[in-house]
């Protein structure tokens, strides 16, 4: 199969002062294959996210590298061709229901907004989007049709969000952390309307979390993202029954399971990470890492492709499997 | 170790600010110089003989109808200008702040009066509201920054009552009063500290503004009376003569210009070097 | 016992709408000296009104919250206005939770001189000696809170609290605004600052996982009342509210992957909590309701000597 979206050796930047944000970040994605992008505040997973779409806030910018969906590179594209693509093959989904939607307008007519702003070809605009209401789980689309994003909840505005995000079947769907605002049990109901959204629709996820749990059950593959850099890629199976980058172990570890019985210390990453721009060529992991040794400190370990797993350490946990 | 800088270094860092810094300072050096009498001429002395001469070594800025010299009552009426603005935006951030502040932190009927009240003195037309004060207190100086002040109070009730309502919400403030801290304690501690910044770039804005203000009732005929300078004044008197003697009106108008200017880039340069958001990216 | 909370009720009228949000609804909980109660419900549980209530930034629309037996809260407001209140908050937001423009040494120092709390000569010492409770080194006394992270605030927010020498520190989500990677820490110093002084904790969160590691006594919170209450285990091994089981079966479970079981454990969400359903006020989104369960209201009653629940269909 081939590659839907590659990003190679991306690095961004800030365009004042020139500090680096996120370094030499390669991911790619088949068609129907769902990734997570997994990491804490400042490690550049939704900067990633944004710049596929061309989103990046005013005043941070690409400085290298290639973004390349279905045979397109998206950075050297024309802006009229980046907004066709945008929403109609690549859609995205955000943390806050309430600033995705406009408040001034009704949500039916934003659904129908979209339709008629890709000229996409309808018999019946209004029973499509009335459709794709009831397929994202809104009780009376009639009534929500003619609502305002106020009217709704929390997870009502992320479900309308959600619909209005496949109402062009969109190959691509870029979630950054939808339900971090949301309540447990509604969390629960948002993953699992994506879920099978997915695969009835054969559609390919970039899903973005800070929360390791939330991804374990939803996608295929996890990169684990540090001060800026991919520090570990592998399916979902290897990241969490057998990681070998330290920094993916010690999250592992730092998160009390819910389902065990036991109430052990948990186990901790000390220190907080480093600003990525001042990491320099040694491993961003090395001031935390309880295997540090001279090397991490003195060169900067790459991603080594070994099988389908990679990992950016020069010292890997043996695996236990 | 590196010492941490204080707001001064960061207004120091910026261009405009130290340009109007520079142009504020000349304006009050030479105020100070009218003020301690060494003047190159009397403001109030006419020399007839020397009636309507233009820009010339005696008289560097010439000489009006009466032959008196205007860079003398140009530095007079700056002077009195900035006493004019000095002490109605002194009076009216004292009592704005204040009210602002008490009205923002108690809350319910103190502040619905306060805000009624500022409401009301916003709805009339700043000039119209400071003609009638003027008119009904008097023409002396302090009875016309009586009248700004007034005008202006609402404006730092605004400025203060803002901050003080968004600060009052912060954790802090709440873990302030769980600690038990008196009243006095968390307005003089926790939520003035926090509301200064704002409060001090009005002040700067608000002084050029009380100037052109001074000069718009001087120019109206109130305000400062003949034969007294002032820079409103002049360019008042100056309209007849300006055909034949641009300089009659045009130095006062400079004076008035330049320290207008001189105040709002110093306004903008405690703004963004009081603003920690800005300071904290550097 | 060290605190009551008897039957209290906060309603919030609403002078715009007419409306009144109900926040609690008659709660009734106690917490003993030594003991941790963990609090867990999702948004407009009332989880965070009983946090204000408890350390008197407002007062209870009815019922009673008495320390020792002495109703100290009952009806007239701000009971511990300039007084120190013997419970003492740490909020969920580090960044708005420590005054911006005060030394992180001062703020903890004010609590000690306001309140006459050493001796003059002994504060210095005393406030060094908090920081490194809390693992912070002294030396970082002159830092102001943008110069720390996260984490590092949520420490000084904590020593602030102890500071204050308190009978009950209520942990309103405490890390739920830090990254994954600190959350641990700060767990873990809880767990030891409790161990070495014997502290009452009020742990507020909506994450289970958190709630499950640290409490005693778990109790179980929905629309302003409890709908279960019991030790750790009990609820976490034998819940009996159907609203628990749900919770339970959402949280994401990392150690369970590649199951891709992701059923809906629960249909529906919250209602407002202004217009409240009549009866149990969780019927509406309950799968095992019966047309009684919206004409009572279920009293949470025992079921074992420690564990209750407030469900007409379970306990019969």
């Amino acid at each position: 199969m081939r590659d839907l979206l590659s990003l190679q050796g991306l690095s961004i930047q800030t365009s004042s002062d020139k500090r680096s944000l996120t370094a030499d970040v390669n991911i790619s994605l088949v068609e129907g294959e769902a990734l997570g992008i997994v990491g804490e505040s400042g490690s550049g997973k939704t900067l990633t996210a944004l710049s596929i779409l061309g989103l990046l806030p005013r005043g941070v910018e690409v400085v290298s590298g290639e973004i390349n969906f279905n045979g397109e590179n998206l950075l050297s594209l024309e802006p009229e061709r980046l907004r066709e693509i945008r929403g109609k093959e690549i859609s995205m989904v955000y943390q806050d229901p309430m600033t995705a939607l406009n408040p001034v307008m009704t949500v039916g007519n934003q659904l129908l907004e979209v339709l008629d702003y890709h000229n996409h070809e309808v018999k019946n605009p209004e029973s499509h989007v009335r459709e794709s209401l009831i397929e994202v789980g809104i009780p009376d689309p009639e009534r929500a049709l003619k609502s305002y994003p106020h009217e709704f909840s929390g997870g009502m505005r992320q479900r309308a969000v959600i619909a209005m995000s496949l109402l062009l079947s969109p190959k691509l769907l870029i979630a950054d952390e939808p339900t971090t605002a949301l309540d447990v049990t509604i969390q629960r109901q948002i993953l699992s309307l994506v879920s099978k959204q997915r695969s009835r629709r054969q559609m390919s996820m970039l899903w973005i979390t800070h929360d390791l749990g939330v991804v374990a059950n939803l996608v295929d593959r996890v990169a684990v993202m540090y001060a800026g850099r991919i520090v570990e890629v592998g399916t979902t199976k290897q990241i969490f029954n057998s990681p070998q980058h330290p920094y993916t172990q010690g999250l592992l570890a730092s998160l009390p399971v819910a389902s065990s019985r036991s109430r052990n210390r948990l186990a901790s990453i000390p220190g907080v990470p480093p600003k990525p721009w001042l990491v320099g060529q040694s491993c961003s992991f090395a001031d935390r890492c309880q295997f540090v040794q001279i090397r991490c400190r003195e060169s900067l370990p790459l991603l080594d492709a070994r099988g389908s797993k990679s990992v950016a350490c020069f010292y890997p946990i043996a695996s236990s499997t | 170790m590196k010492r941490e800088k204080n707001w001064v270094n960061y207004y120091l860092q910026s261009t405009s600010g130290i340009v109007g810094a520079v142009l504020v300072l000349i304006m009050i050096t030479l105020s100070l110089i009218s003020a301690f009498g060494l003047a190159p001429h009397d403001p109030l002395e006419q020399n007839p003989m020397d009636a309507l001469q233009g820009p010339n070594g005696t008289y560097w800025f010439g000489t009006d109808q009466f032959g008196r010299d205007i860079f003398s009552r140009s530095i007079d009426g700056m002077r009195r200008s900035l006493s004019v603005a000095l002490l109605s935006v002194g009076l009216a951030t004292l009592f704005g702040v204040t009210l602002g502040v008490v009205g923002g932190y108690l809350g319910r009927w103190i502040d619905n009066i306060v805000v009624r009240t500022s409401d009301v003195i916003f709805a009339f037309p700043a000039i119209l509201l400071a003609l009638a004060i003027v008119n009904s207190l008097g023409n002396s100086w302090i009875d016309t920054s009586v009248a700004i002040a007034i005008v202006y109070t609402p404006i730092f009730i605004r400025v203060a009552r803002g901050p003080v309502l968004s600060v009052k919400e912060m954790d802090y403030i709440k873990s302030a009063r769980v600690l038990g801290y008196s009243s006095p304690r968390i307005l003089g501690r926790h939520i003035m500290p926090n509301v200064f910044a704002p409060i001090v770039v009005q002040v700067a804005l608000s002084l050029s503004w009380a100037i052109l203000t001074e000069s718009g009732l001087s120019f109206l005929g109130l305000g400062t009376q003949p034969p007294d300078a002032s820079l409103g004044l002049m360019v008042s008197e100056a309209q007849a003569l300006a055909a034949f003697a641009w300089w009659s009106l045009a130095f006062p108008s400079i004076f008035i210009t330049i320290v207008v200017i001189g105040l709002n880039l110093v306004g903008d340069g405690l703004r963004d070097a009081l603003d920690p958001a800005r300071r904290s990216t550097s | 016992m060290t605190l009551v909370i008897d039957n209290v009720f906060k309603k919030y009228p609403i002078r715009q709408s007419k409306t009144v949000v109900n926040a609690l609804n008659g709660i009734s909980l106690n917490i003993s000296k030594g003991q941790t109660l963990g609090i867990v419900g999702e948004s407009g549980c009332g989880k965070s009104t009983l946090a204000r209530l408890i350390v008197g930034l407002e007062s209870p629309t009815q019922g009673a919250i008495t320390w020792r037996d002495n109703v100290l809260l009952r009806g007239s407001k701000n009971q511990w206005r300039n007084h120190l209140s013997p419970a003492q908050l740490v909020f969920q937001d580090p960044y708005s939770s420590l005054n911006p423009r005060q030394r992180i040494g001062e703020c903890i120092r004010e609590v000690i001189s306001a309140h006459n709390l050493r001796k003059k000569e002994e504060i210095d010492s005393r406030v060094t000696e908090l920081l490194k409770v809390v693992g912070i080194s002294g030396d970082m006394k002159n830092r102001y809170p943008h110069q720390l992270s996260g984490g590092q605030r949520q420490r000084v927010s904590i020593a602030r609290a102890l500071a204050a020498e308190p009978e009950l520190i209520i942990l309103d989500e405490p890390v739920s605004a830090l990254d994954v990677s600190v959350r641990a820490d700060v767990m873990n110093l809880l767990v030891d600052l409790r161990k070495e002084f014997g502290l009452t904790y009020l742990f507020i969160s909506h994450d289970l996982s958190m709630v499950r590691h640290i409490s005693d006594v778990i109790a179980v919170m929905y629309l302003g009342r409890v709908v279960e209450l019991g030790t750790w285990d009990e609820v976490l091994d034998n819940p009996q509210h159907p609203y628990t089981k749900a919770l339970i079966a959402a949280i994401p479970d990392h150690s369970q992957v590649g199951q891709m079981d992701l059923t809906v454990s629960l249909e529906g969400e919250v209602p407002s909590p202004t217009n409240i359903p009549l009866g149990c006020a969780f019927h509406v989104r309950c799968p095992i309701a019966v047309p009684n369960c919206s004409k009572m209201i279920p009293q949470l009653l025992p079921i074992k000597s420690s564990q209750s629940v407030a469900c007409s269909e379970v306990v019969k």
